[in-house]
């Protein structure tokens, strides 16, 4: 995790709001280095981790998590951490082996215009499973935390964006009302967007529906100037929800420079670069 | 305006307010909710996007006995075996019945949160054609939806707001705290009334209009300023009469009157005279430039 950020975002492994839903997203960009920050935040902070990983592989994720001090092997051992790995688990609905025990989790690629139940289904599962470990001497986790990477490869599945959007709905529901816990997901849009009519199914709409589902967004971009050795982009993180002390929306900026070990966050104009 | 509409919704009103991703409306319908309650109205949620604790959370402080949350939330499309409430009981007599089943003596008002998300699984025309038969049918006395326009063509969105007696399009103000909020009312006698209000809603949800909104300012402004500019300068930029009398009689070099175009065109005896005998290389024709045509 990411110690800038955490203080950005004011949590700590110990403590941290719950029933958050936190949407990241990216245009032109690529937010997944935020995805490592809240899977090795919350891994640490002791919750029960579902993870939906649908483009790229455990080993990925494993290689990275080591690098920030979180070992996923241990806590998939350990029953703490659940992993989907869509493009294992996609395999063996593409070519359907005899002896396949996979979970049905990834069944839309079948059949993407039934919708992602059979998905949701996984992760209820997944995030319900909590408490039964408790009798027999496993370690009870904290609350159940959803994290998706990512929802836009969904659409390039064929899944329609109401689908997504009835998903993330459901996830929501379960696990952010229901478990108070949290969830989080990335989303990707291309291009300029501001796509007016027409196009009912794409990306940008999957956006705006998440945006106003969310309670917290974190939206990466490149630099509006361009190109720089020394900084990667800028964040713009936008709470949406307040409790407490006025609901209005609050939005602030930073850039980011992503290193081998981490990522450190800084307000604009104040890279170690420049300074 | 927006204070008079949020005093009541006429009997048969839809009132849909219109929000986006940077701005939520759901704050808004919260005091709308929250006036409806303190005038003893019997106040019906038909909750999709928000689940009844997070709705009763922003209500704080108001009078919630009243307030009947349907939940419509944690199953909209029926994917457990009891669902509450599902997208597709969205019609004139599922909700007459939800709505009936407390009985109050007055007709209660419905709030609909969100449109959007009925308009996601329900077709255009049927969702326009329960609103209008709730509207016309007397369970309930007045309708408030929330719609997310950014969420939907601007077809879906314009039939729903041309079914709705007043729209309230809310967007950000330049201040945190502030929204802008863009009105139109139609009456029942036909005239349709537009507005636009700056507005902040305080922690207890009422609204508080700051100001009408800059475009009306803006004008008086540009009045204002068409002040004398030669004043109050260093330096003095103001013209006698007899100054303003020489300025009006000077002839200025380039501005030509009709005796000095002709002196000028025609020469008179004794000037230079221009005498041209035309050259081969000046006759130069566009449509034959090596002039070897035989036309």
């Amino acid at each position: 995790m990411y110690t800038e950020l955490n203080s950005i975002l004011n949590t700590t492994p110990d403590s941290f709001t719950q029933g958050e839903f936190v949407l990241l997203s990216d245009r032109q960009s690529d937010a997944s280095f935020l995805i490592h920050h809240f899977l090795s935040l919350y891994l640490r902070a002791r919750c029960k981790v579902c993870f939906v990983g649908l483009v790229q592989s455990f080993n990925h994720y494993s290689a990275i998590s080591q690098r920030l001090g979180v070992s996923l092997t241990q806590a998939k051992e350990k029953g703490q951490l659940v992993f989907l790995e869509g493009q294992k688990e996609s395999l063996s609905v593409l070519i359907p082996q005899e002896n396949d025990t996979g979970s049905q989790a990834m069944d839309f690629l079948r059949d993407p215009s039934v919708g992602l139940k059979s998905l949701y289904e996984f992760v209820r599962s997944a995030v319900s499973s909590n408490g039964e470990g408790g009798g027999d001497g496993t370690e009870e986790w904290g609350p159940p935390v959803l994290l998706v990477d990512d929802l836009s490869v969904l659409l390039s599945l064929g899944v329609s964006a109401g689908a997504v959007l009835d998903f993330s709905h459901y996830c929501r529901a379960i696990v952010c009302s229901q478990l108070q816990g949290n969830v989080v997901m990335l989303v990707r849009c291309d291009g300029e967007g501001e796509e007016d009519e027409g196009d009912d199914e794409g990306s940008e709409r999957l956006m705006k529906g998440l945006t106003h589902q969310c309670s917290l967004t974190l939206h990466v971009q490149g630099l509006p100037t361009g190109y720089c050795r020394d900084i990667h982009g800028q964040v713009e993180v936008c709470w949406r929800r307040r409790q407490g002390d006025g609901q209005y929306t609050q939005k602030k900026l930073f850039q980011y420079k992503v290193h081998d070990k981490g990522a450190s966050f800084f307000a604009p104009g104040t890279s170690s670069a420049v300074l | 305006m927006l204070p008079e509409l949020l005093q009541g919704v006429d009997t048969g009103g839809l009132l849909v307010i219109q929000d986006s991703a940077s701005y939520s409306g759901r704050h808004l319908l919260q005091s709308f909710i929250n006036a409806a309650l303190n005038r003893e109205e019997a106040v019906h949620v038909l909750g999709f996007e928000v689940s009844e604790e997070e709705l009763k959370d922003g209500l704080r402080g108001s009078p919630v006995q009243r307030l009947h949350f349907h939940n419509a939330y944690t199953d909209p499309l029926g994917w457990t075996d009891n669902p509450a409430f599902t997208v597709h009981q969205f019609c004139l007599g599922e909700l007459t019945r939800l709505v009936k089943q407390t009985s109050h003596s007055k007709p209660a008002t419905l709030v609909i949160d969100s449109l959007s998300w009925i308009l996601r699984h329900v077709s255009t025309p049927d969702v326009c054609k329960t609103l209008q038969q709730l509207r016309k049918g007397g369970a309930v006395r007045s309708i408030i939806g929330l719609l997310h326009a950014d969420m939907h063509q601007r077809g879906t969105v314009g039939s729903v707001c041309h079914s709705a007696t007043s729209v309230i399009t809310v967007e950000p103000a330049m201040r945190g705290d502030e929204a802008v909020a863009k009105i139109t009312k139609r009456s029942k006698s036909g005239k349709v009334i537009q507005d636009e209000e700056i507005f902040r809603i305080k922690d207890d949800l009422t609204v508080v209009v700051q100001s009408k909104s800059s475009k009306g300012a803006k004008k008086a402004d540009s009045e204002e300023q068409e002040t004398d500019p030669t004043a109050n300068l260093t330096f003095n930029l103001r013209l006698s009469d007899t100054e303003r009398e020489t300025k009006q009689k000077l002839a200025l070099p380039f501005v030509f009157s009709k005796e000095k175009k002709t002196a000028l065109l025609h020469s008179g005896p004794g000037s230079g005279r221009i005498h041209y005998e035309p050259d081969a290389n000046d006759d130069y024709d566009q449509e034959d430039p090596d002039d070897d045509l035989d036309v």
